[in-house]
């Protein structure tokens, strides 16, 4: 089975790192690749390094990119080479995300793949005393 | 169908990497694989880690495994036996 690649694109250290954690949970991620930028590095050499990156993981399916925060530089550069079918890039990268896509098991499109990392990072937040409030309901009737 | 009722015996609970174990060894079998809170409608699928962590489920939380397939009773057992042996942390 052909598997979508992945780019995880942040400033720092952080993409290296939830990669690390992705793989800590899920084991060896070899279709997965982090891309960290530093914050001083040149916008030309973190462009090749994305370019690089994008071409390891891909087995011909499609690659998704995932940035740490959009409108941030790792998402403005990786923004160059999004192309339909090749291409997708999901803001706000968390490790839900990345274990989603670590872990779709059916061959599935880059676009629909893309839809469901982006619906799973949003739908992964939670705030945690939201949670807990209905049963503290109950205690108190 | 297979049910039964397991119990969490580690103490830190169903986190990332035993359930990370746990999906593992779904995976392995043929049945569906399904874990409810016995506290509330929280259900999960076994085979996908996402959707046992919404479980949140910790120490002393008594759940609710339905295994249905053909090889539901193997895959029963694995799955008791790995919550009885708390994930292996112990």
């Amino acid at each position: 089975m052909k598997r979508v690649g992945g780019v995880i694109v942040s400033h720092g250290q952080l993409a290296n790192e939830l990669l690390a954690a992705a793989e800590t949970v899920v084991g060896e991620l070899s279709h997965i690749t982090a891309v960290s930028i530093g914050w001083h590095d040149d916008v030309e050499i973190a462009k090749e390094e994305i370019e690089r990156a994008i071409k390891n993981v891909s087995e011909g399916i499609g690659v998704l990119v995932m940035t740490d925060m959009f409108g941030g530089t790792p998402t403005n550069i990786s923004a160059m080479f999004l192309k339909e079918n090749e291409v997708e890039i999901v803001t706000g990268v968390n490790l839900p995300m990345v274990i989603k896509l670590a872990s779709h098991s059916q061959e599935t499109s880059l676009s629909d793949l893309a839809k469901d990392v982006e619906e799973q990072g949003k739908q992964s937040i939670y705030r945690t005393s939201a949670l807990l409030e209905p049963q503290k309901l109950k205690k108190d009737a | 169908m297979r049910e039964g009722t397991v119990r969490i015996i580690n103490p830190l609970g169903l986190h990332a990497r035993a359930a990370a174990q746990l999906v593992r060894l779904a995976d392995g079998f043929n049945s569906q694989i399904i874990i409810r809170r016995s506290d509330n409608n929280a259900s999960a699928n076994a085979k996908s880690i996402l959707s046992v962590l919404t479980l949140a489920a910790s120490i002393g939380t008594i759940l609710i495994l339905s295994v249905e397939g053909v090889d539901e009773e193997n895959a029963f057992a694995a799955i008791d036996n790995i919550f009885k042996g708390g994930f292996g942390e112990i």
